[in-house]
């Protein structure tokens, strides 16, 4: 006899072909279900990510949204916030029509997360759409909430049983967004949290900058080329730089951003996957396990240098001009503490102790209030060991550079000596580009579309796994404890970050790129 | 902008390249070289597609109207774009008179983009044998539009023997957003396909493409029925009889959207707008490799096996229209 719960070996669809690419991949009938629907990112990226998802044809036809939060709504008040959330920040063009059809299949259940009731009845909504919108048991939960809510709502799924699989009859994902935990303890404590209620493989941890095309590329061009894999190593790479500024303040983050820091807020998630993503070995093949596994051991190999307070320097922005208005300091900004030492920028030195990377450094940066707004790779290559020509000619040559611009005008950059034209021999450092923008075929989408996308179809290739997050905290714990007590460097909003970050390079004889 | 009145090929390259300088903005990542074989009837109607296909798909337009080749004197009249009517990119608009529209890939070659894949489109009917338009053998990709012809089904007929690797035909690209409603349907359904029946169009090649592809997916007959549709499109509805005494069927509804009854989820309308031409070859450059599964549908559809198998390039084959008209 058949057990119910043992479900058969999918047949493969007879109408789908591998080399059918015209075919857009499209999720199975599931229901997306937001916890802090209302909130910012809500509202700003995934409702519109939902449109664009549906606008491109890239959502199952049986699919659902479901919004949960603590307002006395009804579905019409919610699908009237959504509608213009979407139209607000949709990427594609908006048709009402398309919206229309979305807009039959959402569903707002009102509660806190501490109503029983409240989650008996999204359960109970669940359930009966199974069948009324054929969404056969498939869900995935998105918790746009803060960390502080997580084991409450988490309970919640669990005593419901909404977290089961079998139970459900279908897959039930958990999305969860940075930031994943303060520091080591607390992020394995979150982990095995999620792990508990969710099996480990159905836990999905956004780090949008993943999502980003440019980020992807850094896989293909790495591998897919014979050009660049043979020099990526210390014999020809000198130092690695990756820069991610911000030109922005805080905003209203005040609460969360002095709690948090920059080196929580983007050095241990954005930065060191980046680090990861350009250090790792080569995966034994393109699947979401190698590729982790291989992300695992580089992050796992990053040591700190000994000297934390020449290598490891952190700043805060003071009162300033930027982009031709006057912004004001950190301290001054509203919600922040008079004496607060969170920083605003950071920058650090990282060795990774692989055979491949012995000796050369990473030299990881970030900051808000900086010139403006660039997350760019660059790997500096040694300089050639002889130079025929006579020491005034090649006055202007640099390193050789190989830089991959995540955004913006996403693309990758050679630099490298050329002569200049004229008699003389002078040899100049030149350019040659590639920008997406201009080369490319297809609108990238934007991370948030792609990212939701593989949710929903569960490729885990994007997301990262628990034990690089432990990984990264491991990096990250040992600086945070270097700088407490002590008073973050100060930096004018609009110049790149604190003189000492000038400095921990010059003591190396380098300069920073100016992204 | 500029305009050149009776020039030659070389003028023409100059021209260009006189133009990016000028431009101030030197494209260095051309993805592609877009050749349009097109009749001046049609030049606005295929500037307008290019248009739309090249703002997604940065690339160099090589439009290549043939005038009057039983003009006694050839002529080159060429009009050199960036950034203008004809989208972001590059484009030359070339007219040609005489014996030179016979010899038209000597003013294309040099304008092509150093070694980016080269599509050629004819907008009109395809020619019988794409050897014999030299400006399809340098092409990797080649499309053709079947709809042209006043008999498709012998259109087809004529693919499927010239069918190479590379080729694709507008005819196809119609049926996508069928196709992938029709495998969406499939994705949550179990059982076996026992047959089929498309309506639509028995003349229109996409209604025959869709039946073909379907018949060799699925590996069960369809059947093509003649059937009243709404204005504008081709397919009236697809039925799939499955061995669980189911019965999928996808029927449009207007010319924007088309219902699901049958599935294993609850009824639905599903959004499947008619596509400009623009959009169908915006579909078209976004990947450039053989298309087999359009082999595939097109051996179906024909009844021509072995398409899967043919590899090679084609060779120009020279034809004279002259002389075929003197005989």
């Amino acid at each position: 006899m058949s057990d119910p719960l043992i479900i058969e070996p999918p047949r493969p669809n007879p109408l789908r072909d591998p080399r059918d690419r015209r075919l857009p991949r499209v999720p199975e009938p599931c229901a997306l279900v937001v916890f802090g629907i209302t909130g910012d990112l809500a509202r700003k990226k995934l409702l519109p990510a939902v449109y664009d998802l549906h606008s491109r044809g890239l959502l199952p036809t049986d699919f659902v949204l479901v919004g949960f939060a603590r307002r006395d709504w009804s579905d019409g008040d919610f699908e009237d916030m959504a509608r213009e959330a979407a139209r607000t920040g949709a990427r594609t063009p908006w048709r009402e029509e398309l919206w229309s059809r979305l807009a039959g299949n959402i569903r707002f259940v009102p509660g806190s997360f501490d109503d029983d009731n409240a989650f008996d009845e999204l359960s109970r909504v669940l359930d009966e759409m199974r069948d009324s919108h054929g969404i056969k048991g498939n869900a995935a939960f998105y918790l746009s909430i803060p960390p502080s809510a997580f084991p409450v709502v988490l309970k919640q799924l669990q005593r419901t049983g909404m977290a089961d699989n079998g139970k459900s009859g279908g897959w039930r994902r958990v999305v969860v967004e940075k930031p994943f935990g303060t520091d080591l303890e607390s992020s394995r404590e979150l982990n095995d949290l999620v792990d508990d209620v969710f099996t480990a493989e159905d836990v999905f941890r956004i780090d949008h900058y993943l999502g980003k095309e440019t980020v992807q590329n850094i896989l293909a061009l790495r591998f897919a080329n014979q050009l660049f894999e043979p020099v990526w190593n210390s014999h020809y790479v000198d130092s690695v730089q990756i820069t991610m500024a911000e030109d922005v303040g805080i905003g209203s983050r005040a609460g969360f951003y002095d709690q948090t820091g920059a080196a929580r807020d983007v050095l241990q998630n954005h930065v060191l996957q980046l680090l990861a993503l350009v250090g790792m070995e080569e995966p034994v093949e393109f699947t979401p396990d190698a590729i982790r596994t291989e992300k695992i051991k580089v992050l796992r190999a990053i040591t700190l240098p000994a000297d934390l307070g020449s290598y490891a320097i952190r700043g805060q922005y003071t009162q300033g001009w930027l982009a031709g208005e006057r912004v004001l300091g950190y301290r001054q900004e509203k919600d922040v503490p008079e004496p607060s030492q969170t920083e605003t920028y950071a920058a650090v030195t990282l060795d990774i102790e692989t055979r491949r990377w012995a000796g050369v450094p990473f030299y990881l940066r970030t900051g808000k209030r900086l010139p403006r707004r660039v997350t760019e790779i660059s790997i500096l290559f040694k300089k050639a060991p002889h130079l025929p020509f006579s020491k005034t000619d090649t006055e202007e040559l640099g390193h050789n550079q190989l830089v991959i611009r995540v955004q913006p005008d996403e693309g990758v950059t050679l630099k490298f000596g050329s002569k200049v034209p004229g008699s003389q021999m002078e040899v100049r450092d030149v350019a040659m580009d590639f920008l997406y923008g201009e080369t490319f075929t297809e609108a990238s989408p934007e991370a948030y579309e792609r990212l939701l996308l593989d949710v929903l179809l569960g490729d885990a290739m994007l997301f990262p796994l628990n034990e690089e997050v432990e990984a990264s905290w491991d990096v990250i714990d040992p600086l945070e404890e270097h700088w407490s007590g002590q008073a973050p460097y100060r930096y004018r909003a609009g110049e790149w970050g604190p003189g000492e970050a000038e400095q921990m390079l010059a003591r190396d004889g380098r300069v920073w790129r100016r992204p | 902008m500029s305009t050149l009145w009776d020039t030659t090929g070389s003028q023409v390259v100059k021209a260009l390249t006189a133009e990016r300088r000028a431009g101030g903005t030197v494209m260095s990542g051309l993805a592609l070289t877009l050749v349009i074989v097109v009749d001046e009837k049609q030049v606005a109607e295929a500037e307008e597609a290019a248009r739309i296909a090249a703002s997604v798909h940065p690339c160099r337009l090589l439009l290549v109207v043939r005038r009057q080749v039983d003009a006694p004197v050839p002529r080159l009249d060429a009009e050199v774009l960036i950034g203008g009517r004809l989208g972001p990119g590059e484009a030359v608009v070339m007219r040609m008179y005489g014996r030179l529209a016979l010899h038209a890939e000597s003013v294309v070659l040099p304008l092509l983009a150093p070694d980016a894949p080269v599509v050629t489109w004819w907008h009109g009917p395809p020619p019988e044998v794409i050897a014999h338009d030299p400006l399809g053998v340098f092409a990797e990709r080649r499309i053709t539009d079947c709809a042209w012809l006043p008999d498709p089904a012998q259109g087809l007929a004529t693919r499927a023997a010239d069918y190479l690797p590379g080729d694709t035909d507008l005819s196809w690209t119609r049926t996508t957003g069928w196709r992938a409603a029709l495998a969406a349907a499939f994705d949550s359904l179990s059982g076996q396909a026992l047959g089929g029946r498309v309506e639509g169009n028995p003349n229109s090649p996409s209604a025959q493409l869709l039946t073909g592809w379907l018949h060799a997916r699925l590996g069960a007959p369809i059947e093509l029925v003649d059937t009243e549709r709404p204005s504008g499109t081709h397919v009236a509805a697809v039925r799939i009889d499955l061995d669980t005494d189911r019965e999928v069927v996808l029927r449009r509804l207007d010319a924007g959207a088309v219902s699901v009854t049958g599935g294993a989820g609850p009824d639905t309308v599903i959004q499947l707008p008619v596509r400009s031409l623009g959009e169908l070859l915006g579909e078209e450059l976004r990947r450039l490799d053989a298309d087999q599964p359009y082999g595939e549908a097109l051996g179906a559809a024909t009844g021509v096996t072995g398409l899967a198998g043919r590899s090679g390039r084609r060779r120009h084959v020279w034809k004279d229209p002259a002389e075929r008209a003197n005989a």
